[in-house]
């Protein structure tokens, strides 16, 4: 109901009133900026509304308008990042498609440039969610589903390095090494070629990175009963779900 | 897993008259119901009696369009599907192929 | 204690339910297609008809007598002969053999032929022998036999293929580059099927199953209405299946169409009507299992999508049923109880026309 409220004092009451009404609700923060009145939520739905519409344009008049209002992590986390998510599941449920995404994401990534000098004073030093290396296990060519998991994952802001399809078990090794990954990702299309998976957690132990690893499994046939089978910390069932999960272990 | 499907809901093709309703499917896009009339109206016989073993192992050896277990002298292959075209008024490549190369 | 009943997650485990719990889930995976499909919801009588199914005191059940349909195989073959640690069973036998143990041993009611790697496009380098074995197969069986492959695009993006792989294009933001080797892909794959299926009906092929249609996304949907449509055009009475990859089309191009209609984000009701435009004699709708969720929740799904397609279709639709689709446990070996109530739930409810 106060959300309600502050719009209607937004569009219509005097100033001083607005005041008066801020100083009553300090639930809510009402900011003013050339005469116009906005809570904090109105402005990460704006900023939100702006990644949605996949257009780098607006979202960078959102971020130039929304800059200096709340403190940068706010607005990339419930602004930017929000409006990420929600792509997310307009791609899951067929709304909008992958280059949507992949502008989405470009947008996004222009609005955290332009917060990026706060960010480096401010509350919350940097923006990357975690390091993940991603790939599909060897003997299995299968690179489309595994490449929109990626795509989805650095459109949430994850640093991702994608190291292809029938990637040799000791490359995933060596890539997480270079890149002092915080995750890999395994994927497998085929009941065939799901055995890699296990092979690449068993050399992460007898290497001893296991523990300072996260595996994620993915791909048609693997399965949650197979996730803890094979030793892995999680399965995703899809490329949002892969972000949600990625998300829970990582952050 | 076939066999899961086949037992459960097939029609056990020909064993009964499930390819002969496929046949109509596929040829004339038909669904099911319409390819069901149309093979029971061409057969004399009820729409369920086509997945009736013992009312189609007759009808099949009678109009010679392919039994599935091995009979001395019953049409097969190509030689069913001849009958089976004739029957049904559809025309099926293989037998058309056929007809092309011993001419 | 309440009565509990013995069902199966998605991944073919053992779980056991209330019938109100069953339920919940019945009208939850129900309730997902509805809102995701933007399609009708099962009324309440056919998911009490699903309930029933589900908690069938029997280990196998079946249709009613008289409702049975035409069972078309898939995946050719290799059930009997593949070897390669699959769902394939390893017995050393000849195509031909493979087939005819469908037609005689397994009463299906059509087949197909098909070869290991199941992909149109490498299919090219062994067209000979694929006609070879279509020939001695059409002289040796009765029920109709069609050549089934995958259009999977994904095999013409590098390292695989000859276009630049739009996975990368993307992640380097380099949207448009994507899309034009999708579309390259698509315009390459549609000259290669066309050309597969010119020769095997030159031998005498009933037709083709296009299996697993939009695995690579739009771009793969876009290819294979294309092949049909140019198919249909050429040979009037071929056989032609439109099978699915899944309930939705994603859109890895997101701008491409058929006949004017955007093809990402297509689900089954929809594509039917595409499939139909094309040419296709029958429809092959597809609702993938989701192995975190049980068996009610994912029938629900599957069969709230499946009957919506069939109401939308003026072609027989065939839906696909195999291990990971159709509320059918992800698993090689799945469960008989679990495949024979998704087939008949499938059949009574969604009122598919075959399998």
């Amino acid at each position: 109901m106060g959300k309600r409220w502050g719009i209607c004092l937004s569009a219509s009451a005097p100033t001083t009133l607005s005041i008066f009404y801020k100083s009553l609700w300090d639930c809510h923060r009402i900011v003013f900026k050339g005469g116009f009145k906005t809570t904090n939520e109105e402005l990460f739905k704006t900023l939100s509304d702006a990644v949605v519409s996949c257009k780098k344009d607006d979202v960078i008049a959102a971020v130039e308008k929304a800059k200096g209002q709340a403190p940068a992590v706010e607005l990339i986390d419930n602004g930017l990042a929000a409006g990420m998510n929600e792509v997310g599941v307009l791609f899951e449920r067929g709304k909008l498609f992958l280059p949507h995404v992949m502008m989405a994401a470009d947008a996004m990534s222009a609005g955290v440039e332009m917060l990026q000098d706060e960010l480096a004073t401010g509350e919350g030093a940097s923006t990357k969610l975690g390091v993940i290396v991603n790939g599909t296990v060897e003997g299995d060519v299968h690179d489309i589903g595994k490449a929109i998991v990626s795509t989805m994952l650095q459109a949430a802001g994850f640093e991702v390095h994608d190291i292809g399809r029938d990637v040799p078990v000791q490359n995933f090794i060596d890539k997480i090494k270079e890149t002092n990954a915080d995750m890999v990702g395994l994927s497998a299309l085929m009941t065939t070629t799901l055995q890699g998976q296990k092979e690449v957690i068993e050399l992460l132990k007898e290497n001893g990175m296991r523990d300072s690893i996260k595996v994620m499994v993915g791909g048609a046939p693997a399965t949650d009963a197979w996730a803890k089978k094979c030793g892995a910390d999680c399965y995703a069932e899809n490329a949002s779900e892969a972000v949600a999960k990625a998300k829970e272990l990582l952050l | 897993m076939p066999i899961a499907h086949i037992m459960a809901s097939g029609m056990t093709g020909m064993r009964a008259a499930g390819d002969l309703v496929a046949r109509m499917q596929f040829s004339k896009n038909m669904r099911l119901g319409e390819a069901k009339d149309f093979v029971a109206k061409k057969l004399g016989v009820s729409n369920a009696d086509l997945s009736d073993e013992f009312v189609m192992r007759e009808i099949r050896e009678e109009l010679d369009i392919g039994v599935i277990t091995s009979v001395p002298g019953c049409a097969k292959g190509i030689a069913a599907k001849m009958n089976i075209e004739k029957l049904l008024d559809i025309e099926i490549n293989c037998c058309e192929t056929f007809r092309n190369t011993i001419a | 204690m309440a009565t509990e009943y013995f069902l199966r997650m998605g991944d073919g485990q053992k779980i056991f339910m209330t019938k109100e719990d069953i339920l919940a889930d019945i009208e939850a995976g129900c309730a997902d297609a509805a809102d995701l499909g933007d399609i009708p919801a099962l009324s309440e009588d056919e998911m009490d008809h699903m309930l029933d199914i589900i908690t069938s005191p029997g280990r196998i059940v079946g249709v009613e007598p008289g409702l049975e349909v035409p069972v078309t195989h898939d995946i050719g073959a290799i059930r009997i002969d593949g070897d390669q640690g699959n769902s394939g069973v390893g017995i050393p036998a000849s195509r031909l053999v493979g087939s005819m143990v469908h037609e005689r041993a397994f009463g299906a009611d059509t087949m197909e032929l098909g070869h290991i790697d199941y992909s149109f496009k490498p299919v090219k380098p062994v067209i000979s022998q694929e006609q070879q074995t279509m020939e001695v197969c059409q002289q040796n069986m009765v029920i109709p036999m069609l050549y089934g492959a995958m259009p999977n695009m994904g095999l013409y993006y590098t390292p695989d293929g000859p276009f630049e792989n739009p996975g990368d294009l993307m992640k380097a933001f380099k949207i448009s580059e994507a899309q034009d080797s999708i579309q390259h892909a698509g315009d390459h794959g549609i000259r290669d099927m066309v050309w597969i299926m010119q020769k095997l009906q030159k031998v005498g092929s009933d037709g083709v199953n296009f299996d697993t249609i939009g695995a690579a996304g739009d771009g793969d949907m876009y290819a294979s209405l294309n092949a049909i449509e140019q198919l249909r055009k050429e040979f009037p009475n071929m056989y032609i299946n439109a099978g699915m990859a899944g309930e939705l089309v994603l859109g890895m191009h997101g701008d491409l169409e058929y006949d004017g209609t955007r093809l990402a984000g297509l689900w089954p009701h929809e594509q039917v009507l595409l499939a139909e435009k094309a040419g296709a004699n029958t429809f092959g709708p597809v609702c993938n299992t989701n192995t975190s969720k049980t068996s009610a929740w994912n029938m629900g799904r599957s069969v709230t999508f499946t009957k919506a397609a069939v109401e939308a279709s003026s072609i027989p639709c065939h839906a696909d049923m195999g291990m990971g689709v159709g509320g059918i446990p992800m698993l090689e070996t799945p469960p008989i109880d679990a495949v024979t109530r998704a087939s008949k739930a499938i059949v009574e409810i969604a009122g598919v026309d075959g399998i």
